[in-house]
């Protein structure tokens, strides 16, 4: 469905100083400097596959997307989206893709999302009865209801994340690209949206390509993730290998009836921090269930939390292992 | 020495402030110098115009009295209902009011800020005015510039009282910069901008003397192009709006700001 | 074409939506607009003096031609300031990526996105004072005048349009043209006096660079019966000219933003 090849972009930056003398200057003589956003990218995805998209801010996600939609041209590279050059916007793409965006929302602020997907309606050329019947399917598996007769601006986040998704499936997109759509949103409307894209992909068949800032996200719906990191792909394949990779230790923090020692801590991971009755411990992924056993066991625990680092913190450790 | 939580060193860190953050908006900035051509547009006009005779302002003295409107406008042009409403959605008045600095001076310090940003500009316009109407050029005595610059900063002051009055309305309504709309329509036409007061007829004349309008206009154009004019009365009626606005901005910007906390928003 | 057609429907319903919610808008509007013309109307009669003429026109004349410009006024805030002023907004939030990724053409969307109700009084009230002024000016309106006068008033609006559209679209580059707008308002506002009242450097700025003349003073012109045909194909050309430049300086700033925005 998708096929990459030595995609590329460049970026022309001009440099200028601060002030206005340096506009002046700047002026007179451009001086510019190429910032390389993404490099020499290559992968191929199938028909109805579910892909993660991992990466640090300003690894190129962005980018690479966008190049995906056609609204970036590639600097070099060859991009087919579902048969077609993105770059040349023809209507018959576009009718088949679909970008969400998290941060940003193209329904009408002061209007119900109604009024909106009525007009992506007519701009699709979805016949009223054919939309009217997709509208009600997609807000029952988004558990929409009078949310889409009240004024966008009084819609909580979830409910607005929730509508935006409706608007960009309207016209029943194959390829779904998918920029942080949970973003900011509280752990039961994350849910909510994973359990759709999850079912949306299993009803129609669709291809997603997903950036998520969550790790959870991920992990429910990408058994494979494309990792790229300073604009070069270094990973493609399963979601676990990745994990171990990444993350080889889980984070296991204690809470304690009482202190302990560090010593009688030995043998059960690395000991991260020590205070009073409060613990933190790195456990390989592997040993994670003995241990956890042995400290239930062993101590008089109050409180016990197994965490993931946050993916950022995983990737950034990634790269100071200098495994690159 | 406090005066409304203001002494010397917030008033230098204010100033500088504002005016590097103008500097960024120098581009706008020069724009907004250049939108203000309509005088220029209504010189061109009577200029031809057969009504001129009545306006008592013959050769010369009208070029100059237009390029003076011009330049009084602008460094006497407010906009601080637009920014206040702004930092009201935004949720940036909340600290604001935390201060110990009413944050009505941070507003004055923008607006100083963005005129002497606006001075190269206008200066510049002035420049090409003079190239095309050389016989127009004049330089006016030290003495009446400096009462020109007294006359333009208290036209600014009333402005800017008569606009923060609006904005304190932000508190209660949210069609207060609407306000500033109606109220700019009057002002356009009663100030001196597009004809000077002698051109109306002597009711409407005597009548657009109770506004506050002419004294944001006229009165500092007439100072700065040297026409003869009423020093006394000119300044002694912006100094009476003066005192009327400010005590009532003081008042309703208290109540407004006890509504606003009581609110909670 | 009928997707075109059934969009425009759809975008105008949902505008006039938008407005209903805000009612109170259409009351103040009006009241501006009351005010704003009786200004013009005071201001203009001072030009009046012994002679009653103002660049030999007479008074009803001109009222023809205040009433010209009081219809583009109001057409540009009806249609051209709340559409093309969206433009930068779009650019600011990135959004306009979702109007790019739309199977449809993305220059018709920004355009003829919205419409505000509540400049449709000024357009009536421009129009009452043109057929005022006409027939205190003794215009006999015969059919073909009212063809020229229509095809002026199209041609002249699609200069009006091009022109902001023009400077709308620099906001690729520079984010905030808000400003940019602003000086060309300013600069229109001289359509409404006849140019014959302008200084003749400034006619020819009004008539060429930026043909203001073609909006208020040509179409008054015809209905007095004083523009030749060379006039009205002049209007026509530059509104052709206008028009296309305003298209390729589009699909120019597109490509520039597809290669060079992040």
């Amino acid at each position: 469905m998708i096929q990459v090849d030595g995609l590329s972009k460049i970026y022309r930056v001009a440099e200028k100083q601060p002030g206005f003398a340096g506009t002046l200057r700047h002026f007179l003589r451009r001086r510019t400097r190429d910032v390389v956003a993404v490099q020499d990218v290559s992968f191929q995805i199938e028909p109805g596959e579910m892909v993660g998209f991992l990466g640090a801010n300003g690894a190129g996600k962005t980018t690479t997307l966008k190049m995906l939609c056609g609204l970036i041209h590639p600097s070099s590279g060859r991009v087919q989206v579902g048969g077609f050059s993105p770059q040349r916007r023809q209507a018959e793409f576009l009718r088949r893709i679909t970008l969400v965006m998290g941060q940003k929302q193209q329904l009408l602020w002061d209007l119900p999302p109604m009024d909106s997907l009525r007009v992506n309606a007519a701009v699709y050329g979805i016949p009223d009865g054919v939309a009217r019947r997709r509208i009600s399917e997609l807000a029952d598996l988004l558990e929409l209801g009078e949310e889409l007769t009240r004024p966008v601006r009084k819609l909580s986040l979830g409910q607005r994340m929730k509508a935006e998704l409706l608007a960009a499936l309207l016209h029943e997109p194959e390829v779904l690209f998918l920029d942080e759509p949970t973003l900011g949103l509280d752990v039961n409307a994350q849910a909510r949206v994973r359990k759709f894209l999850a079912e949306y992909n299993r009803r129609t068949g669709a291809t997603v390509l997903l950036t998520s800032h969550y790790m959870a996200d991920i992990t429910a719906l990408c058994p494979r993730v494309l990792l790229i990191h300073q604009g070069r792909l270094f990973h493609d394949g399963p979601l676990e290998a990745l994990a171990e990779q990444l993350a080889p230790e889980r984070e296991v923090r204690l809470e304690l009836e009482s202190p302990v020692a560090p010593d009688a801590l030995e043998g059960l991971g690395r000991l991260e921090q020590l205070e009073g009755c409060d613990v933190r411990l790195l456990v390989p992924r592997d040993q994670l269930t003995a241990v956890v056993a042995q400290l239930l066991d062993r101590f008089p625990v109050r409180d016990l939390d197994v965490t993931d680092p946050p993916i950022e913190e995983l990737i950034g450790g990634l790269f100071r292992q200098g495994r690159v | 020495m406090r005066i409304f939580g203001l002494n010397r060193r917030i008033i230098r860190v204010l100033l500088g402030s504002q005016y590097a953050h103008m500097l960024e908006y120098r581009a706008e900035i020069a724009l907004w110098a250049l939108s203000g051509v309509l005088p220029f547009i209504m010189l061109s006009i009577w200029s031809g115009s057969d009504a001129r005779s009545g306006l008592g302002l013959d050769g010369v003295a009208l070029d100059r009295y237009f390029l003076s409107a011009y330049l009084v406008r602008q460094f006497s042009v407010v906009w601080v209902v637009y920014a206040f409403e702004e930092d009201a959605l935004l949720g940036r008045l909340s600290p604001y009011l935390l201060q110990p600095l009413h944050p009505l001076w941070r507003y004055v310090a923008a607006h100083l800020g963005e005129q002497l940003t606006r001075l190269p500009f206008a200066a510049l316009i002035a420049v090409v005015f003079f190239a095309v109407q050389p016989q127009a050029f004049w330089l006016p005595s030290l003495g009446g510039f400096l009462l020109a610059w007294l006359a333009t900063w208290m036209a600014f002051a009333i402005a800017f009282l008569f606009q923060s009055l609006i904005a304190t309305l932000c508190f209660w309504s949210e069609k207060a910069s609407a306000l500033e709309r109606l109220q700019f329509i009057p002002f356009v036409f009663l100030s001196g901008l597009l004809a000077p007061l002698t051109a109306f007829p002597p009711a409407v004349r005597a009548w657009a003397q109770w506004t506050p309008f002419p004294y944001l206009i006229d009165f500092p154009a007439r100072v700065l192009a040297g026409q003869p004019v009423d020093l006394i009365a000119g300044f002694g009626a912006q100094l009476a709006w003066i005192a009327v606005l400010l005590p009532l901005v003081l008042l309703l910007w208290r109540a407004g700001v006890r509504r606003y906390s009581a609110m909670g928003a | 074409m009928g997707r075109y057609w059934r969009t425009l429907r759809r975008f105008w319903s949902t505008a006039l939506a938008v407005q209903l919610e805000y009612q109170a808008n259409v009351l103040i509007e009006l009241l501006a607009v009351a005010m704003s013309l009786s200004g013009s109307l005071f201001l203009l009669s001072l030009f009046y003096g012994p002679d009653q003429t103002l660049g030999g026109w007479s008074w009803a004349q001109a009222l023809m031609v205040q009433g010209l410009y009081t219809v583009f006024d109001g057409m540009a805030s009806t249609w051209l300031r709340p559409n093309l002023g969206a433009i930068v907004t779009h650019v600011r939030e990135g959004t306009l990526d979702f109007v790019l990724l739309k199977p449809i053409d993305s220059q018709f969307w920004l355009s003829l996105r919205t419409l505000s109700p509540a400049g449709l009084p000024e357009i009536g009230l421009g129009l009452a004072l043109l057929a005022w002024g006409s027939l205190q000016a003794g215009v006999v309106l015969t059919l073909p005048t009212l063809l020229m006068v229509l095809v002026m008033l199209l041609a002249g609006g699609l200069i009006l349009y091009s022109l902001w559209f023009l400077i709308a679209a620099t906001s690729i580059w520079f984010v905030k043209t808000w400003n940019a707008t602003e000086v060309l308002r300013a600069l229109l506002a001289s359509g409404r006096y006849p140019l014959n009242a302008y200084p003749p450097a400034l006619r020819l700025l009004f008539t060429v660079v930026l043909p203001v003349a073609f909006l208020t003073t040509v179409p008054a012109q015809v209905l007095l019966g004083a523009a030749g045909a060379p006039m009205l194909l002049a209007g026509l050309g530059l509104a052709v000219v206008f028009f296309a430049a305003a298209r390729s300086f589009w699909l120019f700033a597109l490509r520039f933003y597809t290669s060079a925005s992040s």
